[in-house]
């Protein structure tokens, strides 16, 4: 059975074929004894790419395409690219399910306009001057209707400037990478390491955290 | 199971109108049913919700007394269909969008003002902006939020897996969402002021009966503790004034709720709680504003009686259109 149902395809392939870029969804993936949703995920994004032709599938085992996987900074599975006209920075990993759906969907659209949904002038402008690298990771579950709210800024910084690489992690997939960063609640967001919000927090307080974690 | 449902994307959902007959603040149970009655009869109507629609009742692992689903349904698929609905009828749902502001202007216009300072305006708004999960204030409350502590066993429960947690709260919602943990969690402990639970007894019979359950009634947690994260809750026996540490990894917070709706000022009467007054009919007394659901005073908190003032306020807010057209 699909995963999708019409009305989901009919409101999605609105919203995507008004992409000026096509969206490249590249995909890692384990073999299926070690990947409890791998095979749901490619089922979900090879219908995305039915549904709308601005969206293609590339598909790599993990372990035998372990240079595809480093040049895109992945090192674990199941795991998502999200590539536009170039590659934004936008990762997903574990399956993007129930709420997490519309961060996905998100994800693509701001990939493939290359624009951000939504900043504020002061967030932009405050990216424009970025000249470090900041890694910023948001824990999710699929269970948590606040959490797209706080994956989709990050997904919306990643597009808007080089600097920001945005990872979201659903976390009770990952449960060692859950542990080493202590995530006992979702939304967590992680930057380069040290700087952590808890819930979802506003451009502003992110924006302050990256600033003291670069300082 | 999974499912994968689209939240309307804030910079893409809505019209791109920004004047409609009614605006419906606040996504819940109350503000959908409003919706879909308000639609169906042909008023152009905008909900305007800050997080994904569904409000509390999504955050509910399972929803058992609603009517027409005879074993139940998960608060987010419940408030899924819902959504469909009025969607299906012409309603437009504006989500992660929070109103700051409520202008009235003249009978017949009110300004709704958001986060993202974008201004819609309408003929008629409601406010159904629910309440949120009330704090206990102790001390690590708030150091500890995220790290361990939680007010969403729905979200966080996933994290606790194989873990033994702590539920503050044993009435209705802390059992409800306790049995959703008792599923995840190696043990779950309730802790509960009272001497005895005041919720349903169905809730009571089957967190009570679990062989991974432990109650202690009659006990007043004083402290959250931990380093980095939680590691223990203090409490003391209320009978005999012991005071005991219990080690746990996850503390669930279900002490009841309160309302959200400082961002009103002073426009609309309130009880001593923040919640709204209105008459039988929603109307707060403000010309062209009415209040449904959990907001409102001396409501009971369930998703049927939201439902019902949605309905309610939907039939009275047809008849204010028609006056106003006259
Ligand atoms: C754990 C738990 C278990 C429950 N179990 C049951 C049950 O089994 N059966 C039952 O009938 N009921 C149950 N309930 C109660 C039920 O969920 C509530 O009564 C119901 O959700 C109230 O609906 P509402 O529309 O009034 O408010 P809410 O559901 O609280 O919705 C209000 C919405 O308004 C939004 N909002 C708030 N402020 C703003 C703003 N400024 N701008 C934009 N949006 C805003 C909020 O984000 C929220 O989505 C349970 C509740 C909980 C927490």
């Amino acid at each position: 059975m699909a995963l999708l149902n019409d009305e989901i395809r009919g409101q999605v392939r609105e919203l995507l074929d008004a992409m000026p870029d096509v969206v490249r969804l590249v995909f890692f993936k384990l073999p299926e004894d070690q990947c409890e949703y791998c095979g749901v995920i490619e089922e979900l994004i090879t219908e995305l790419a039915e549904t709308s032709a601005r969206v293609v599938v590339e598909t790599h085992q993990l372990d035998a395409d372990k240079d595809v996987a480093e040049s895109y900074g992945i090192d674990r599975a199941p795991a998502l690219a999200i590539v536009g006209a170039k590659d934004y920075g936008l990762r997903f990993f574990g399956l993007p399910a129930n709420y997490e759906f519309s961060t996905l969907i998100h994800g693509i659209q701001a990939a493939g306009h290359g624009a951000p949904g939504q900043l504020e002038e002061s967030t932009l402008s405050y990216l424009a001057s970025l000249n470090a690298p900041v890694h910023y990771q948001v824990f999710v579950t699929p269970t948590c209707p606040y959490c797209p709210g706080a994956a989709v800024l990050a997904y919306d910084m990643a597009v808007a400037s080089d600097w920001v690489r945005a990872e979201v992690v659903e976390a009770s997939e990952f449960p060692e990478i859950a542990d080493r960063y202590s995530v006992m609640g979702v939304p967590l967001n992680v930057i380069n390491e040290t700087g952590r919000v808890e819930g979802r927090a506003p451009q502003q307080m992110i924006v302050e955290t990256i600033k003291s974690v670069l300082a | 199971m999974f499912d994968f449902k689209l939240s309307t994307d804030v910079s893409k959902g809505s019209s791109g109108s920004s004047r409609y007959d009614l605006i419906i603040v606040g996504g819940g149970p109350s503000g959908l049913a409003a919706a879909i009655y308000a639609a169906r009869d042909g008023i152009k109507t905008l909900v305007i919700e800050k997080s994904a629609a569904g409000g509390l009742a999504a955050t509910t692992d399972h929803i058992e007394n609603y009517p027409g689903f005879p074993e139940g349904i998960a608060g987010s698929d419940l408030m899924d269909l819902f959504q469909k609905q009025a969607v299906r009828f012409g309603a437009e749902i504006l989500e992660f969008e929070e109103v700051t502001r409520i202008e009235p202007v003249r009978k017949g216009l009110l300004r709704v003002h958001t986060a993202s300072d974008e201004v819609f305006e309408a003929k008629l708004v409601m406010l159904a902006t629910g309440s949120k999960p009330k704090k206990l204030n102790l001390p690590g409350e708030d150091e500890f939020y995220g790290r361990g502590l939680s007010y969403c066993a729905t979200c966080d429960g996933p994290l606790f897996r194989g873990k033994d947690v702590v539920v503050i709260g044993a009435g209705n919602s802390g059992l409800q969402e306790g049995v959703n943990l008792l599923s995840y969690a190696r043990s779950v402990t309730f802790i509960e002021f009272l001497p005895y639970s005041i919720a349903e007894k169905i809730l009571q019979e089957r967190t009570m009966n679990h062989p991974n359950s432990t109650f202690y009634f009659n006990h007043q947690v004083l402290e959250i503790k931990g380093d980095k994260m939680v590691t223990a809750v203090v409490m003391k026996d209320r009978a005999t004034g012991e005071v005991k540490e219990l080690p746990t990894e996850g503390v669930f917070i279900y002490v009841g709720y309160s309302p959200d709706t400082k961002f009103l000022g002073d426009l609309v009467e309130m009880n001593q709680w923040g919640y709204i007054k209105t008459d039988t009919q929603m109307w707060t007394g403000v010309e062209g504003l009415m209040a449904i659901g959990d907001v409102r005073a001396n409501n009971l908190a369930q998703v049927t009686v939201a439902v019902s003032d949605g309905t309610k306020a939907a039939l009275a807010a047809r008849e204010y259109l028609a006056k106003l057209e006259e």
